[in-house]
């Protein structure tokens, strides 16, 4: 039998572990559910294992994270760990499957926290052995105490590829190089965006300091790089970039990528919640209104996964859509909920200020020069760029439809990794805006689940069939 | 390629990868277990044949997809257990577990 809650939470990072103590605090039935072992999300992940040492290298913001996980084990909420939600129903049925088996429970509520994840952006040996994400090896820190033992090369843009290159120096590791395809100047959109960010020193002295170490480490760090590739037989052993007409080239036992964060939206698009279009940052974040709720009665998102804005504002997030579901569930008034929020909202500006100018000076880049036509797009099915181009010259406009025809977005990661990057090809060859090539369609399940599982799953009542679920896959 | 800081009191867990028997760091990721016992690979791309190694790990890019006590499943959010059987079948011949 499926059982019932007042709210499920999907993500236990700091915004579904803050929305689900403040539920539990009021007395309301929550569970958290998180494909993780534990509570944490990216950022805190594995937090309440951490040796002395890693929460010594990763500072005071980590710790905070401690408190966060305190807080929630004390408040009653459930948590299910090891637990990936493969459905969700905008009616409030959520499915997932753990330890082999699927559940289904029902929901007045379901509150989407999925965080966010690294923006795939393709390059000629992305797909080589040893090409991973800087955010990976973060993880690989943080869950089971690994760092790196060789000569490492960093490639990408934005604050968290600066955090990570600071942290490995910190641990000793050597690093060959830092190519940085932010331009050597910030442009003219950031230098606008400057004031209000003067508002944090604190933030941006934290930024100077970050790249500072850089530079005493003695690692080779170069900015506004193009032509990025990763060069090695059966793994990556060395980059190659341009710098303006300077060759470069650095040996890598591990080439590490990141280029900035993006909303995990596939749950949203499952839904078929409406989704926005960040312009300057270029991802689609779905829409809602100023508690999170989407355009499902029943359907909450909150943190990076609604829009990226960093942990502490996943945490502020996750607590003003609690408080709008608890008005709803009739445990606050109105008046109740706005007094509380006050405080919250204030907390949410300050630490805001630097984000429009960060933003700005870390704003992607794409277009048909920075994509090489020889690169693998879609890792799972092996298309390559100019694969796609050649089906946008032969007149298909939208991604589904380059889906169809090239295979692009099929395989098991469903688009997870290519699908940005694709609508970004459609568009440069189109002279386009990316948002109009549309988003590729996400059916469940989210994540591939064997057959005899979804079979075997107990439903609600006996009316539903497991293939239900799945009527609309053949399309 | 990666090397672990935290050596004291290091759990093992015994399993079988790829038909060895062999001793990882336990209370990990499977995919984790094997990156620091020295293995990059994951298992051989089904479209291009050539081997993957895992690239996010978070669940994200599925190319740490393996067997797994005989189910296709995603390495870096699969909790490492006693007895596990890995197959990542990195060897062609031995390929014909993918759909
Ligand atoms: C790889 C990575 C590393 C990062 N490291 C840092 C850092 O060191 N410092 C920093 O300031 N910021 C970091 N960030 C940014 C930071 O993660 C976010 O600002 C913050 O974690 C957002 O919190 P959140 O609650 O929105 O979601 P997250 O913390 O991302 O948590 C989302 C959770 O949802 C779970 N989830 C997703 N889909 C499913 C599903 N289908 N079923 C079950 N569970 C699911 C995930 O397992 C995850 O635990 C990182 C981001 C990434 C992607
Ligand atoms: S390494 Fe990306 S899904 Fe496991």
């Amino acid at each position: 039998m499926s059982k019932c809650y007042d709210v499920v939470i999907i993500g236990a990072g700091p915004a579904g572990i803050n929305a689900g103590a403040t539920l539990a605090e009021m007395g309301l039935q929550v569970v958290l559910l998180d494909e993780q072992q534990s509570l944490g999300g990216q950022i805190y992940r594995n937090i309440s294992h951490a040796s002395a040492e890693l929460l010594a290298d990763m500072g005071a913001e980590y710790q905070r994270g401690r408190e966060l996980v305190a807080r929630f084990e004390q408040s009653g909420a459930g948590h299910e760990p090891g637990a990936t939600v493969w459905h969700v129903e905008a009616d409030g049925h959520v499915y997932y499957s753990k330890e082999g088996t699927s559940h289904q429970l029902k929901a007045n509520y379901v509150l989407v926290a999925t965080g966010a994840m690294e923006r795939p952006v393709p390059f000629p040996g992305w797909n080589l052995p040893g090409v991973m994400g800087a955010g990976a090896v973060n993880n690989l820190a943080k869950e089971a105490g690994l760092v790196p033992d060789c000569e490492v090369a960093l490639v990408g843009s934005g604050p968290l590829l600066l955090l990570e290159a600071s942290l490995l120096i910190k641990k000793g590791v050597r690093i060959s190089t830092i190519l940085e395809t932010t331009p050597k100047l910030p442009p003219l959109t950031a230098v606008a965006k400057l004031p209000p960010a003067l508002k944090r020193m604190d933030f941006l002295t934290k930024g100077l300091k970050m790249v500072s170490e850089i530079k005493r480490s003695g690692a080779e760090h170069y900015k506004g790089v193009t032509k990025i590739k990763a060069l090695g037989k059966e793994r990556v052993e060395t980059v190659e970039a341009y710098s303006d007409s300077e060759q470069l080239h650095f040996p890598a036992g591990l080439l590490l990528t990141h280029f900035g964060v993006i909303p995990n939206t596939h749950i949203f698009r499952l839904i078929g919640c409406h989704l926005e279009w960040n312009q300057e940052q270029r991802y689609w974040f779905p829409k809602a209104d100023q508690w999170g709720r989407t355009n499902f009665e029943k359907i909450f998102a909150a943190g990076d996964g609604a829009g990226v804005r960093g942990a502490l504002a996943a945490e502020y997030r996750g607590e003003l859509a609690a408080l709008e579901l608890a008005r709803c569930l009739g445990v606050i008034p109105t008046y109740e909920r706005d007094l509380l929020a006050r405080p919250i909202r204030e907390a949410i500006l300050h630490d805001h200020h630097p984000r429009p100018f960060v933003d700005a000076v870390y704003a992607p880049l794409f277009s048909k020069e920075t994509l090489d036509k020889d690169t693998v797009l879609c890792r799972c099915e092996q298309v390559r760029v100019q694969d796609v181009r050649k089906a946008v010259q032969e007149g298909v406009r939208d991604v589904n439809e380059v889906k169809i025809v090239t295979r692009c977005g099929m395989g098991p990661c469903q688009g997870r990794m290519c699908g940005p990057a694709l609508a970004e090809v459609m568009a440069a060859e189109l002279s386009a805006p990316p948002e109009r090539m549309g988003t590729l369609t996400v059916r469940p399940p989210l994540k591939p689940i064997p057959l005899e599982e979804v079979a075997t799953m107990e439903l609600e009542g006996s009316a539903a069939q497991p293939a239900d679920l799945f009527k609309n896959q053949s399309k | 390629m990666f090397k672990q800081v935290d050596t004291q009191d290091l759990e093992t867990v015994e399993v079988v990868v790829d038909g060895e028997p062999r001793k990882l760091q336990a209370g990990i990721s499977v995919m984790a277990a094997l990156l620091a016992d020295g293995e990059l690979n994951s298992r051989l791309s089904p479209t291009s044949g050539k081997p993957c190694g895992p690239h996010c790990l978070m669940g994200v890019c599925f190319e740490c997809l393996m067997e797994i006590d005989g189910i296709q499943r995603q390495a870096c959010t699969t909790e490492i257990e006693k007895e596990m059987v890995i197959n990542r079948h990195l060897s062609e011949t031995g390929e014909n577990s993918h759909e």
